[in-house]
C-alpha cells in the first residue's frame, strides 16, 4: 500500500519582514515533503535569506503561518540544523573546530572525526575557526548542524563561495547527507543552472512566491524571465 | 615576604584577591570576545550612585554599589535589547547618568567622604572580613555557574544566532551573564576601585589571547596572568609605597606589554 510521506515544512500565507509594516517577502504557501531536497532561487534582495529565517524560526511570520512538523519553528529547533550564509564573530576568537562543535553540546569525539572526514574537513579539527577561509567555515557549521541528527537542514547560499566545479561535488555531498542521515534539505541559491540536478523542488520567490514544484516542471523560460530578468539558460558562474 | 603575610589586611586582600582575580579574568574572556569592554567601565562608574545612596541611607556602600551595579547591568541589557538602541550609546548615558547622580548626591553631604575615595580608586585597607566572606561566596557561585554553562556560554559568545537555533534560551542566557558580570566587577571595585577595575577584566584576557591556540588554553592564560598581576602588584605596592590598586593594574600592563613584544619578537601571533 503507498503511504504518502509526511510534510516536514507547512507556509500558509506566511509574511515575514525586519519592521513593522514592512514585510520583505509576503503571502507564501508552500509544503516542503519529508526527506526531499529543496531549493530557494530568486535574484539578490529577493528575500530568499528572509524566508529561510522565518522556515528556522528566527523571524516570526508577520501575517499567515509557518509549520515544522505541525509545530512552530522556535518549539522544533531540536530537529532543526541551520547553515547561515556567514557568522559575525571576532576573527581572533581562539577557539578550535573541535571545541566549536563541542560547545553545541553535540557529539562525541568519534562522531565529531567521522562527521568532519565526510566533509572533507578532519585535518582542520585542530584549527582555530578564525583562520578557515569561508568554504571551510561552511563546511564546519554543516558537520555542526549534522551532529545535533536534525531531521530538517537549512543552508543559506551554501555554494556562494565555490568555484563552479565545486558546485556540483558540494551538490553530490547534499544528497550523499540526505541518504546517509535522513534528512530533508532546504537550500537558498540565487543561480538556477545546477538546480535540476540536485532538487526535487524548487520555490521561486522574488518578494512572494512565483513558482514552486518539480524544477522540469516549473522552471520555464518565461518563470526564469519574470524571476531574473533575462534568460539565464547560457548563464556562467563568474566567480573566481 | 613572609612579612606582608602577617599583616592581617595583606591576608584579607591576598585571600580576596586571589579569589576575585580568577573570576574578574573568567568573565572579562567572554566579556572581550563579546566586545564588552565598555561595559566595565560603565558598570563601575554608575555603581558610585549605589555607592552615594548607601552613604545617604546609612547602609554599607559596598552594598549600595552591589544593588545598583545589578539594576545598570539589567537596565543596560534591557535598553539594548528591546530599545534596539546601540550598546555602546545605552552604556554612555548609563555610565554617565549614574556618575552623576552618585556626585550629585555626595555633594549633599556635608565633610569629608573617605568611602567614595576608597571606591574611586581602591583601598586595600578597607577590606575588612565581611567583605572577604562576600567575595569568597559570591565569586564561588559565579564561577560555578560559569563552569556550569561554560559550553552555552562559549557558542552564545561566538554567535547568538547559532546559539539560538541550537535550542538555547538565549535572551535568558544573556541576561545572566549581565547580571553576573555586574556584580564581578562591584566586587573588584572594592579592591581596585571605579576608575582602575575594568583593567583587570579586559588586561588578562587580551594578554592571553596572544599566546594561545585553544579556547581552554585561554581561559587557563587569562587566569594565570590576571594571578600573576595581582599577587605581583600587591606585593609591589607593599614594598614600594604604592596604591594598590594601581600597582596590580600597572603590574597587569607590564605583563601585557611583555607578552607583546615577545610574541611580536618571535612570530607567535597568528591572529
Amino acid at each position: 500500500m503507498y503511504m504518502a510521506k509526511p510534510m516536514a515544512i507547512e507556509l500558509q500565507n506566511a509574511s515575514f519582514g525586519y519592521q513593522k509594516g514592512h514585510d520583505v517577502v509576503h503571502d507564501v504557501s508552500f509544503s516542503i515533503t519529508e526527506g526531499s531536497i529543496t531549493m530557494l532561487i530568486g535574484p539578490n534582495g529577493s528575500g530568499k535569506t528572509t524566508l529561510l529565517k522565518g522556515m528556522v524560526g528566527l523571524l516570526t511570520p508577520t501575517y499567515g503561518t509557518v509549520n515544522i512538523y505541525s509545530g512552530k519553528p522556535k518549539d522544533k529547533r531540536g530537529i532543526i540544523g541551520y547553515v547561515p550564509q556567514r557568522i559575525t564573530f571576532d576573527q581572533t576568537f581562539p577557539i578550535t573546530v573541535t571545541e566549536f562543535l563541542k560547545s553545541s553540546h553535540r557529539g562525541s569525539d568519534i562522531e565529531i572525526t567521522e562527521v568532519l572526514d565526510h566533509l572533507g574537513v578532519v585535518n582542520l579539527a585542530q584549527s582555530l575557526i578564525g583562520t578557515l577561509s569561508g568554504g571551510q567555515l561552511q563546511r564546519v557549521l554543516i558537520a555542526r548542524s549534522l551532529l545535533g541528527k536534525p531531521k530538517i537542514l537549512f543552508l543559506d547560499e551554501p555554494v556562494s563561495g565555490i568555484d563552479i566545479g565545486g558546485e556540483e561535488n558540494f551538490y553530490e555531498l547534499m544528497k550523499d547527507i540526505r541518504t546517509r542521515h535522513q534528512v530533508t534539505i532546504v537550500m537558498v541559491s540565487h543561480e538556477v543552472h545546477l538546480v535540476s540536478q540536485v532538487a526535487d523542488q524548487v520555490i521561486c520567490v522574488n518578494k512572494t512566491m512565483l513558482c514552486s514544484g518539480a524544477p522540469e516542471e516549473t522552471l520555464s523560460p518565461e518563470i526564469i524571465n519574470s524571476l531574473y530578468g533575462h534568460d539565464v539558460s547560457s548563464y556562467k558562474h563568474n566567480c573566481h | 615576604m613572609i612579612d606582608i603575610l602577617q599583616l592581617e589586611f595583606m591576608q584579607r586582600a591576598f585571600i580576596a584577591g586571589i579569589v576575585l582575580a580568577p573570576l574578574l579574568a573568567v568573565l572579562g574572556s567572554f566579556a572581550t570576545l563579546r566586545k564588552m569592554s565598555f561595559f566595565a567601565d560603565g558598570i563601575a562608574h554608575a555603581s558610585l550612585f549605589g555607592v552615594a545612596l548607601a552613604i545617604v541611607i546609612g547602609i554599607t556602600p559596598f552594598y549600595g554599589a552591589l544593588g545598583v551595579g545589578i539594576m545598570f547591568g539589567v537596565l543596560i541589557f534591557l535598553l539594548e535589547r528591546y530599545g534596539k538602541l546601540a550598546s555602546d550609546a545605552v552604556i554612555g548615558i548609563i555610565f554617565t547618568t549614574g556618575l552623576a547622580l552618585g556626585i550629585t548626591i555626595i555633594s549633599l553631604q556635608p565633610g569629608y567622604q573617605p568611602d567614595l575615595i576608597s571606591f574611586l580608586f581602591g583601598n586595600i585597607l578597607s577590606v575588612t572580613w565581611g567583605n572577604v566572606w562576600i567575595i569568597l561566596v559570591l565569586s564561588i557561585l559565579i564561577l560555578t555557574i560559569i563552569f556550569t554553562l561554560f559550553k552555552q556560554l562559549t557558542l552564545l559568545s561566538l554567535s547568538e544566532e547559532l546559539a539560538w537555533t541550537s535550542g538555547l534560551p538565549t535572551t535568558k542566557l544573556n541576561l545572566l551573564f549581565y547580571i553576573l558580570l555586574s556584580i564581578a566587577i562591584v566586587l573588584g571595585v572594592k579592591l581596585l576601585g571605579i576608575v582602575l577595575v575594568s583593567a583587570l577584566l579586559i588586561t588578562p584576557a587580551v594578554t592571553a589571547k596572544l599566546v594561545t591556540h585553544s579556547f581552554h588554553a585561554y581561559i587557563v592564560s587569562s587566569i594565570v596572568c590576571a594571578l600573576v598581576a595581582f599577587i605581583g602588584g600587591l606585593i609591589a605596592s607593599y614594598y614600594l609605597d604604592l596604591p594598590s590598586g594601581a600597582s596590580i593594574v600597572l603590574s597587569a600592563s607590564i605583563i601585557f606589554a611583555l607578552t607583546l613584544l615577545i610574541t611580536k619578537a618571535i612570530g607567535m601571533r597568528t591572529h
